[in-house]
């Protein structure tokens, strides 16, 4: 296990000198965060498409339990229980537009991951930096549990529990607990806990901030600590039902599934869940009791319990739905948790957006009407009154706006236009459309994957570590 | 180089304004009050405070700006509004926040009696490297150290002990009357 000590080592100090500028030591956070013996527990696997590109590289890394699919490298890191998708990555021929730039793809674009620490973190879509292209890469950087990296190229970055970086290109900077954050570019910024983002330069800017007293019950974060608070206990709870998915070879489906959608062998589906067409359920996903309509999608991380969802709904990496009703075309934004009681329950109403990283937990029925945004968190209609608008008068702002903790400065219609065409495309891309011809998504070309799994160093100096290996077809 | 030096152009440290370390934000600006009193050699007045602590060593200025600014209202947004221009946003939409802000705030007179009870050292103003200045130096000197750091005083040292404080109200005066000669 000493080589594998060594690599932790190694990606601490290299992550220590990107954040001398913050004078932010991330050792006192991760360096007892995953025991290093937990490492050769797990296999890492892979899958095999012939929709995807299958080119895996990975050198000097230790893998425990991670996912890869596409064309991907890991060098020199250590990936605990991580997702990295590579199936919305650019091919080669593509054209990508940025600005007035049509900017043509020269070769298939991977994922690069080097000197880097990923525990429990999900890696997905592409880069949207027009410099780099070809690769996206995650550069000297630890992100922690049910992180997310979306899109987003990052080189030096520390990522707390549950934050998430989204179509971002980011350098050396530090994403508390919690936080999302989705800017274009920024570099050298300690953005604190709680923090929601969401910035078009010269169109809007959009920042709302978690009161911190009543954030740290769902999750907080001290060093020397593993993450503590309702979500983690909530996903603690759940955890037995993945052990058994993770551990079978083989799994009989137990419920009809239509041909048209996709159940991935790695969710966990528990009794009395309906799958209808064009749905798209993807690994780690926790179904109990869901009805899911036609096109609707559940992503990596997501819980969906004793809930129903009318259809087209996005329901984004890591969000949680408990004991609610969506209308149609809802957006769920990443890491959401949305709890109504069976008693109690949580009804949304069409179109609505839910931002990403917005906290419901009520204990009487709370009803959103349709074509809402809503944000923050909140427990009650008094709280909903301020963390939330229609989508109309939000389109009406063209100057500025505080609402509670709330700011936006900007054009508003065009922050709502630009959250209706990312939906659209998220739909598409995952196949909601599809009319059995034309349209075809996630949901259809993750149908027939094949799995690999591929095994640590048992003992020994290398315990842990991987040897190099290469897959290709 | 001039005829001038910084001895003969700064005012010695008995006659300026002066505070024990642990003094109110009031002690300062009584003890300002009386040495503008006490001090007529120009028309230019103090301006500032300096804050000594037991041994009478100089450890920090306390000028107009920073009692002012312990006037400005303090709670928890007002971190959260410091850091909107981090994320991006406007000057004019910060500045807007701000205001709406100060508008919600308590009146003056009680702004002035809160903060009157305040500590010097929690608003005053550590002299950094480049704010001090030998007695012997040209006034040509202390122009170029005011200019580059952008202070508006210097401190006056002999050896290791500070003997009084160059304003740049002193040494603006020098300048003018120097020019008033070349044109004569």
């Amino acid at each position: 296990m000493k080589e594998l000590e060594k690599l932790l080592e190694r990606i601490i100090q290299r992550i220590n000198i990107n954040l001398r500028e913050l004078e932010y030591d991330v050792s006192p956070f991760i360096k007892n965060l995953v025991p290093l013996h937990q490492m050769v527990k797990f296999y890492a696997f892979y899958g095999i498409t012939p929709n995807h590109p299958l080119d895996l590289v990975f050198r000097h890394s230790s893998l425990a339990g991670s996912y890869f699919l596409g064309k991907i490298r890991t060098r020199n890191s250590i990936l605990y229980k991580s997702d990295i998708r590579g199936d919305e990555l650019k091919q080669k021929g593509d054209v990508f537009q940025y600005q007035k730039f049509e900017i043509p793809i020269t070769r298939d674009e991977g994922i690069d991951i080097e000197d880097s620490f990923l525990i429990k973190t999900l890696v997905h879509n592409f880069s949207h930096d027009p410099e780099t292209l070809e690769k996206f890469f995650i550069r000297d950087t630890v992100s922690t549990h049910y992180a997310n990296i979306h899109g987003s190229p990052i080189d030096g970055c520390f990522l707390g529990p549950f934050a998430t970086v989204d179509l971002t290109s980011m350098r050396d900077c530090v994403i508390g607990t919690f936080s999302y954050v989705q800017a274009g570019e920024v570099g050298h910024l300690n953005v604190s806990p709680g923090t929601v983002w969401v910035r078009n330069p010269d169109e809007f800017n959009f920042l709302y901030r978690h009161p911190l007293n009543k954030l740290n019950h769902y999750i907080n974060f001290i060093a020397g600590r593993l993450p503590q608070g309702f979500l983690m206990d909530f996903v603690d709870d759940r955890k037995e039902g993945f052990q058994r998915v993770f551990n079978a070879v083989n799994l009989e489906q137990s419920f009809p599934v239509p041909s048209n959608a996709s159940l991935d062998r790695y969710a966990v589906i528990k009794p009395k869940t309906h799958i209808s067409e064009n749905v798209l359920v993807a690994q780690r996903a926790y179904l109990q009791n869901a009805w899911l309509g036609k096109g609707a999608n559940a992503q990596e991380n997501c819980y969906i319990i004793n809930s129903r969802l009318e259809g087209c709904n996005v329901t984004a990496h890591g969000a949680k739905i408990i004991e609610a009703d969506l209308g149609k075309n809802i957006f769920v934004g990443f890491n959401s948790f949305l709890r109504g009681r069976a008693d109690s329950r949580l009804t949304i109403g069409n179109e609505s957006i839910i931002m990403p990283h917005t906290i419901i937990d009520i204990k009487k029925p709370l009803t959103i009407p349709p074509e809402h945004l809503v944000w923050g968190l909140i427990t009650n209609s008094q709280e909903l009154a301020s963390n939330s608008m229609t989508l109309k008068d939000f389109s009406k702002i063209n100057n500025g706006l505080i609402k509670g903790n709330m700011s936006f400065e900007g054009n508003g219609a065009g922050f709502v236009t630009a959250f209706r065409e990312r939906i659209h495309h998220i739909l598409e891309a995952n196949g909601a459309f599809f009319d059995g011809n034309k349209n075809r998504g996630h949901a259809q070309k993750n149908q027939n994957i094949s799995f690999n799994t591929i095994q640590p160093y048992p003992d020994g100096k290398l315990q842990g570590l991987y040897p190099a290996i290469v897959i290709q077809p | 180089m001039s005829d001038y030096l910084v001895k003969e152009l700064m005012v010695p440290l008995s006659e300026y304004a002066t505070v024990l370390e642990g003094s109110t934000l009031f002690d300062a600006v009584l003890a300002l009050e009386k040495a503008q009193e006490e001090f007529d050699h120009t028309k230019y007045k103090h301006r500032g405070v300096l804050i000594l602590d037991k041994n009478k060593r100089v450890i920090g200025k306390l000028g107009q700006l920073d009692v002012l600014r312990a006037l400005e209202p303090k709670n928890e947004d007002s971190g959260k509004i410091k850091e909107l221009s981090q994320f991006g946003f406007s000057y004019n939409f910060v500045h807007k926040i701000r205001k709406q802000r100060r508008l919600k705030a308590a009146p003056l007179k009680d702004l002035c009696s809160k903060a009157s009870k305040l500590k010097v050292e929690d608003f005053m103003q550590a002299p950094s490297e480049g704010e001090f200045i030998e007695e012997e130096a040209s006034l040509e000197m202390a122009i170029m150290q005011l200019v580059m750091g952008r202070h508006i005083s210097l401190l006056v040292t002999r050896g290791k002990d500070i003997i009084g404080i160059l304003r740049m109200t002193d040494a603006f005066a020098a300048v003018f009357h120097t020019m008033k000669e070349c044109e004569n």
